[in-house]
């Protein structure tokens, strides 16, 4: 394709990385990405090697159904558009922020964007089908916390409000809404049209807030996993709100 | 300002780039209520320095003439008010493109690039007139309102910073808007991702947030058309069952 009068400056290391396997934005000195990669390392170590048990019916989001499962989260999570937005500005600083001035150091790095390996990322849909299976044993948790200790407790409202937010997140993704009608050009062609086409306005305003929700949604993980430590250490943190 | 020759004491101080030295200089010009960063740049031109060169045309930020770059942000001159901005105003070209004169730059690869992407192909077969459902033309009502300022554009880094092979926001909301076309037979996304570089976009939403018609570029139609490339050219079980359909 003719991209016109636009100026190639190919001798500058600036230009994109066309033949590296390993994307140059992972090879290239950065701390902000080891440090990155150093916190997710401690987290998981700490993650598989102090596991909470249950305690009072309460499962721990991170071991739900199994700690087995994180990988599949993780990967749902790193191909995320929203985190993706998130690791190519602070991360790689591809760019830091929108203002021209402070993005010359860009210029002299190399660039890859999303091909070559991160081309993976392409796969997001597949770790959501993943992710919606899982969904089930949150709701099943919640289930087992109020059958448990037959009454509406504090640890089984914050539960509740993860897996809220765990389905928001959900189902607020753009790969979902693609499934939903995004790819759908024609909707009066189709049989239940103006259903289908209600139901994808309704997804496209969840997907608004994807971004909010992502975040939200991992705050409120690690808060949660707090939370049920801090229970199963013996703190009285836990009150019944209601008797069932 | 509707009346340039009006008086004011207050005044502020505007710094153009000037592309003859190079460099920018600084204008003092009355500042008025509601006044706009295109009535004192065209103050300047008219009672200052009559070499100053600028494009604009409606001042109603529809033409998408008067793009600039304003503190750094790409912007239009006609739609940004003196008084959202600090002290300190400083007005640039946009920097993505060529740099004719002052604040004046050459877009014309747009023009290039937009003439590379397939034309609206309709169904032979359908019905005329054309009738077209209101629920079908929604989304690319969106991408319609769309002035050409080419702002996001300049924003874009992988256009600006690295030069890459890639078509730019632009053009990607007019593959869109021509591929959620009811009528429309072809699927562009498999054209953008091999030869527009869709690839090199890593939807940081830059393109999104300078926008003056306020299009959802990246989540209307960057990331559809990702996601519709992913279904071309990604997708590994879409592959096998268009393997299958084909030899059957």
């Amino acid at each position: 394709m003719d991209f016109g009068s636009r100026e190639r400056n190919e001798v500058e290391a600036g230009y994109v990385s066309r033949n590296d396997t390993i994307p140059r934005e992972l090879k290239e000195p950065n701390p902000r990405l080891w440090l990155f990669i150093i916190l997710i390392g401690i987290a998981l170590y700490l993650i598989v090697e102090f596991p909470v048990k249950p305690i009072d019916g309460y499962i721990d989001p991170f071991y739900a159904p199994t700690v087995l499962v994180l990988p599949l989260v993780g990967l749902f999570r790193i191909t995320c558009y929203a985190y993706r937005k998130d690791y190519h500005r602070h991360i790689f600083k591809h760019p830091l922020e929108c203002s021209i001035n402070n993005r010359h150091d860009s210029q002299k790095r190399g660039y890859t964007g999303e091909t070559r390996l991160f081309r993976l990322e392409n796969l997001h849909r597949y770790f959501l089908y993943g992710s919606i299976l899982i969904l089930p044993f949150f709701y099943l948790d919640i289930y087992k916390a109020l059958a448990f200790n037959m009454a509406i407790t504090l640890a089984a409202v914050i539960l509740a409000v993860n897996t809220i937010l765990v389905t928001l997140y959900l189902f607020s993704c753009h790969a979902f809404r693609h499934l939903t009608g995004g790819g759908t050009d024609c909707y009066s062609c189709k049989f239940a049209g103006r259903s289908r086409r209600s139901f994808f306005d309704v997804q496209s305003y969840l997907n608004s807030h994807h971004e909010q929700l992502a975040w939200a949604s991992l705050l409120m993980f690690i808060f949660v996993d707090l939370y049920l430590r801090a229970l199963s250490s013996g703190l009285n943190i836990n009150f019944i709100i209601l008797h069932l | 300002m509707s009346d340039l020759n009006s008086v004011s004491n207050r005044r502020i101080t505007i710094s153009i780039y000037r592309s003859e030295s190079r460099s920018y200089v600084d204008y003092t010009v009355p500042l008025e209520d509601g006044m706009v960063v295109l009535d004192a740049v065209r103050y300047v031109q008219e009672f200052i320095d009559t070499t100053l060169a600028i494009r604009w045309n409606c001042k109603a930020a529809r033409c998408g003439s008067c793009a600039a770059e304003i503190n750094n942000m790409p912007k239009l001159m006609c739609k940004t008010r003196i008084d959202t901005l600090p002290d300190k105003i400083r007005v640039a070209p946009m920097g993505a493109f060529t740099n004719v004169s002052d604040l004046v730059t050459d877009v014309s690869e747009n023009y290039m690039i937009n003439r590379q992407i397939p034309e609206f192909k309709p169904d032979e077969r359908a019905e005329r007139p054309w009738r077209i459902a209101q629920i079908d033309v929604d989304r690319t009502k969106e991408f319609r309102k769309c002035i050409e300022c080419f702002l996001c554009q300049d924003v874009c880094h992988v256009i600006r910073e690295h030069k890459a092979d890639y078509v730019g926001p632009r053009h990607v909301v007019k593959v869109a808007s021509l591929d959620m076309h009811p009528l429309d037979t072809l699927d562009r996304s498999e054209f953008l991702n091999r030869e527009g570089g869709l690839g090199f976009c890593n939807i940081t939403k830059c393109c999104q947030e300078v926008c003056p018609e306020g299009i959802h570029i990246t989540d209307n139609a960057i990331i559809q058309e990702k996601e519709r490339a992913v279904d071309g050219d990604y997708d590994p079980l879409l592959w096998i069952s268009r393997k299958i359909r084909h030899n059957r």
